[in-house]
């Protein structure tokens, strides 16, 4: 038939896609690394082409009561479930760039202290009170209610600490917009449970599409938070339960093999976002923080030029927080939006394709 | 001897400029009635000078001696106060101040210093070394002093005002609204005034006297170039002070998954607290912490609007993802007035959380409420065609016992009874619907009663829902077999309408007209049941023979129990039928009463010769008496009654 041939054609064309796009995720050019503020733009980029494609080969021109039909009248809940579980995701991980932007933040004040020439005692000391905020900031427990109050910090000693430095707690509390017992490792984990892969004749049909939007939100969801600070990371899972023989596959599981990889190594050194440019900013932080302790006035030739240095690369990255991290927030907010219009279209077509209420 | 450059005058002639320059700063440090700005521009410039002159007379390291001087002089007054315990500003005006002037020396030495480009003087290096390492122990006292400063008078501040959602009304219309009677419905959905009158109020988040203080530190370390560790302060403190008072609206941060699950109950008190917090947050704290902002650090550029945005950003966002939540999920009817509430208060505030958010960083924030006011506009038109559907689609499978005025009625008329509150809103959504509905009206609204209320789209839409309840109720009347009961039932229902809309707000909208062909739409009922119930009776008393002598004694006694016989067996059914209303049930009660027990009475009297006989089951009395047993909705048997009727 005219139709089912079409239709098993644009499956193809749509899993040829995902492939290549996901093939170009996996090899970023240099300046690009992996989970870094401009590929995470790439991966939600990938996202919306992606499912943009799969409603037009679900929706479009479709009868509605086809996917009414069994086992469409399962897999299609299941699907919009997922989706409202990853809408959740995305409003976590836009208020958890917020702390990334507080980290930018935080470390504006760290280049404005040590760009100085000659650098003194008091740019010293003023870049390590707030690199202190900085690390604290980056490694915070994000364990639920874990919230570092302003009020609470210094001032339980009365007034001055016995020693100031130490005072540089972290001033901002961090609260975060969801329930208290929300996690999003279980959200993710949620997100998994029933995924299993279309056999037999449902392999070639229908059903193959949504099993493949489904491990790409699925995916998508699972890198933003590996990336990005938010409520509960612990217990991320680290593998997907998606079989090595599916062709358009490859990329994608290559990709969550090696940043499942960051992960667990990352993981028992306590946590703060995968996200590149954080990582590199922990590095720098730290080599800085050992420079401004061990420094007097006027200091050694040798480490002030390295701490230039570094100052330089945190400037770099610095910008590109700068740029990137505010259109980030606008970027999930898109991706949110557009997952929100899905849902509802699957919700009409269900409803439409269901039988007639007497 | 050290080469001066630049701002140095290296030649005679020049030094006899400055001094001149000099002598002329003095001169004018005199004059009376100088302005503090202006005299404190004499101060720097008379330094300045003093520095220039003094590195000029001297010969290598001696001419930095006045200016080390000084730095001794004004590190003393800033590293006594380290090893204090106490705060400078809770100190005193005068020891706030005295700080502030020695840290504004500090800038000036620091300013002085780097202006002599003299790279290769060693004390000048140590000077200024000493200098910038003594601004960074003041910046950091100043930050510490800020935060104590922010925080002691906060907690001071919180305005007495804090107010309890439990005012709001609150009560969840579902199927237990239905059993309560007219009066405590009304006053139990009786809306809480003094809601609606909150619109901005501003607040002193920080007392007024402390607004100078802050300004004072704020604009020494601006000055400093430390305005982003002041801002990194200011919002620490303000943010977590806003999320407290949002905490203390007990909004529970729910997920979206959860809400959509929710049931009703509670996702009705989560919507009513989002209202309530809406306008509270945004109609008093945030004008409040925008003014705020304004006034601390209006000074300084677009810092305030972005230290605004820090502030609100966490808060106003968990308020927006609320409210997408609510204008994601299905609309099911009962929603319809809790979405009204969120649509008109989100109407209310969108202007003020445009003013908020007026700067590009918070654009996202503004676009983001607008879309979500379109959501809950479409929200409500959902809701509202639900509540239509629902209405026409209610099926019953048995006939409702009694006859009496069915559930669906009460809901339906007691519902919508509380939509002319929600009038100007409700016209502006349902504007684009109404063409189709204007035709599905069958009563047209036209001649001298027409109005504006009754021609306005929600009149329209509400005569569409009576008209659907209408039809229902003529479904659900033929599952009663008894075409009696079948009258009884839309009597009682018809009835119900008219008095509900007479009796609430939604008179002006159905107009007199309405309630006119309505009320002689429930009489034609009530005046089918007797015929329906009482012609066959009371035929059986007719004359057939009028004119002639009375009855023979069989004859007679054949009527009487065939009157007898139909009587009873209407009272045995007719007693558990229902008339709620009693002015209703009193009525039918005369009217029927005047039918038979005339028609009755006429026969006896007729027949006078057969009165004492046995026959007669029953008197005249016995039967006035018996008819007032009917429609009281409890089933009787004769017996009883006779029991009763003899004690």
């Amino acid at each position: 038939m005219d139709t089912q041939e079409q239709e098993l054609e644009d499956i193809e064309l749509f899993q040829k896609h995902v492939s290549d796009r996901f093939t170009e995720l996996s090899s970023p050019p240099e300046d690009d690394a992996l989970l870094s503020v401009s590929w995470l733009h790439r991966l939600l980029d990938v996202f919306l082409c992606c499912e943009a494609e799969f409603e037009a080969i679900l929706i479009m021109d479709r009868d509605p009561s086809q996917l009414s039909k069994p086992p469409f009248d399962r897999l299609i809940p299941e699907f919009i479930e997922r989706a409202v579980k990853a809408l959740d995701i995305c409003n976590a991980v836009a208020n958890g760039v917020d702390s990334v932007r507080h980290c930018q933040k935080l470390s504006e004040i760290v280049i404005s202290a040590l760009d100085q020439n000659p650098l003194g005692d008091g740019h010293a000391k003023r870049a390590k009170k707030a690199l202190l905020m900085l690390l604290s900031a980056m490694n915070l427990d994000d364990k639920e209610g874990t919230h570092v109050k302003a009020t609470e910090r210094s001032w339980s000693f009365g007034r001055r600490g016995v020693n100031k430095e130490q005072i540089a707690g972290h001033f901002r509390s961090l609260s975060w917009q969801v329930a208290k017992n929300w996690s999003s490792a279980k959200q993710i984990q949620s997100m998994m449970y029933n995924l299993v892969a279309p056999r037999g004749a449902e392999a070639s049909g229908l059903p193959s599409p949504i099993y493949t939007m489904n491990v790409i939100m699925i995916f998508v969801m699972w890198a933003l938070v590996a990336a990005i600070p938010c409520q509960e990371r612990n217990g991320l899972p680290t593998h997907f339960p998606v079989p090595k023989q599916l062709n358009w596959a490859h990329s994608l599981i290559g990709l969550q093999e090696k940043i499942a990889d960051e992960w667990k190594k990352k993981e028992k050194k306590g946590m703060s976002g995968l996200l590149d440019e954080l990582q590199k900013m922990e590095k720098l932080a730290q080599s800085l923080i050992d420079f401004t302790d061990s420094f007097h006035f006027p200091g050694d030739a040798e480490k002030v030029k390295e701490a230039a240095a570094n100052v330089s690369e945190l400037k770099e990255i610095f910008g590109r927080m700068d740029q990137g991290l505010t259109p980030l927030q606008m970027h999930i907010r898109e991706v949110f939006h557009r997952i929100v219009r899905s849902r509802t279209e699957f919700l009409d077509v269900l409803e439409k394709g269901s039988a007639p209420v007497v | 001897m050290d080469e001066c450059q630049s701002a140095i005058p290296a030649h005679d002639g020049d030094l006899h400029v400055v001094a001149a320059a000099h002598h002329i700063v003095k001169a004018l440090g005199t004059t009376k009635n100088l302005s503090d700005d202006l005299r404190k521009i004499l101060i720097d410039l008379d330094a300045h000078l003093s520095l220039i002159t003094s590195n000029i007379d001297s010969k290598g390291g001696k001419g930095f001696v006045e200016v080390e001087e000084r730095l001794k002089r004004v590190e003393r007054k800033i590293v006594i106060w380290e090893s204090d315990r106490i705060m400078i500003w809770d100190s005193g005006p005068k020891e706030a101040s005295d700080y502030l002037e020695a840290v504004d020396e500090v800038q000036t030495l620091i300013d002085s210093l780097r202006g002599l480009s003299m790279n290769e003087n060693q004390k000048q290096k140590e000077l200024l070394h000493r200098a910038s390492s003594l601004l960074q122990m003041a910046m950091s006292r100043l930050e510490e002093e800020l935060i104590h400063m922010l925080v002691k008078h906060k907690q001071q501040s919180e305005p007495t005002y804090i107010p309890s959602p439990s005012s709001q009304r609150n009560v969840v219309y579902n199927e237990s609204v239905v059993s309560l009677d007219n009066e405590s419905v009304k006053e139990a959905l009786s809306k809480n005034s003094c809601t609606d009158e909150c619109g901005e109020y501003i607040v002193d988040l920080v007392p007024e006297h402390v607004i100078p203080d802050i300004k004072s530190i704020a604009k020494v370390m601006f000055a400093s170039d430390y305005g982003q560790e002041f801002c990194e302060a200011f919002i620490g403190v303000r943010k977590e002070a806003l999320e407290q008072h949002f905490d203390i609206l007990e909004n529970g941060k729910l997920s979206i998954e959860d809400l959509l699950k929710m049931e009703w109950c509670s996702l009705s008190t989560e919507m009513n607290k989002w209202t309530w917090s809406m306008k509270i947050i945004v109609g008093v704290y945030l004008m409040s912490e925008k003014r705020l902002c304004d006034q601390v650090l209006g000074k300084f550029g677009s810092v305030n609007s972005f230290c605004f945005l820090e502030i609100a950003k966490t808060t106003i966002l968990c308020l927006l993802n609320f409210g997408e939540a609510i204008a994601m999920g299905p609309q099911e009817p009962e929603k319809l007035l809790r979405l009204l509430d969120m649509y008109e208060t989100l109407a209310d505030l969108v202007i003020d959380i445009d003013a908020l958010f007026s700067e590009d960083g918070g654009s996202f924030v503004r676009l983001e409420f607008h879309k979500l006011l379109e959501g809950l506009a479409d929200s409500v038109k959902a809701a509202f065609n639900a509540f239509g559907v629902a209405v026409s689609s209610n099926g019953s499978l048995y006939p409702f016992p009694g006859g009496g005025v069915h559930p669906l009625s009460k809901y339906v008329m007691n519902y919508i009874s509380m939509f002319p509150e929600y009038c100007s809103t409700l016209n502006l959504l349902l504007e684009d619907q109404h063409s189709d509905v204007a035709s599905l009206v069958s009563e047209p609204q036209c001649g001298p009663t027409a109005s504006l209320s009754t021609s306005c789209p929600m009149a329209c839409h509400l005569r569409s829902i009576t008209s659907s309840l209408e039809s229902n109720l003529h479904k659900k009347s033929k599952l009663h077999k008894d075409e009696a009961l079948q009258h009884i039932f839309l009597m009682n229902n018809l009835h119900y309408m008219v008095q509900k809309v007479k009796g609430s707000e939604l008179r002006p909208f159905f107009g007199d007209e309405w309630i006119r062909k309505h009320n002689a739409k429930f009489q034609q009922h009530e005046m089918n049941y007797e015929r329906v119930t009482w012609s066959s009776v009371v035929l059986l008393l007719k004359d057939d023979n009028p004119g002639s002598s009375s009855l023979s004694k069989s004859a007679f006694k054949e009527k009487c129990k065939g009157f007898s016989v139909a009587f009873e067996e209407v009272y045995k059914n007719q007693t558990s039928w229902c008339i709620p209303d009693p002015q209703l049930r009193e009525d039918l009660r005369i009217s029927t009463s005047l039918k038979v027990v005339h028609a009755y009475r006429t026969f006896l009297g007729r027949n006078p010769a057969h009165v004492d006989d046995k026959c007669i089951k029953h008197t005249v009395e016995d039967v006035e008496k018996l008819l007032l047993d009917l429609f009281e909705g409890s089933p009787r048997s004769l017996r009883n009654s006779r029991r009763m009727m003899k004690t």
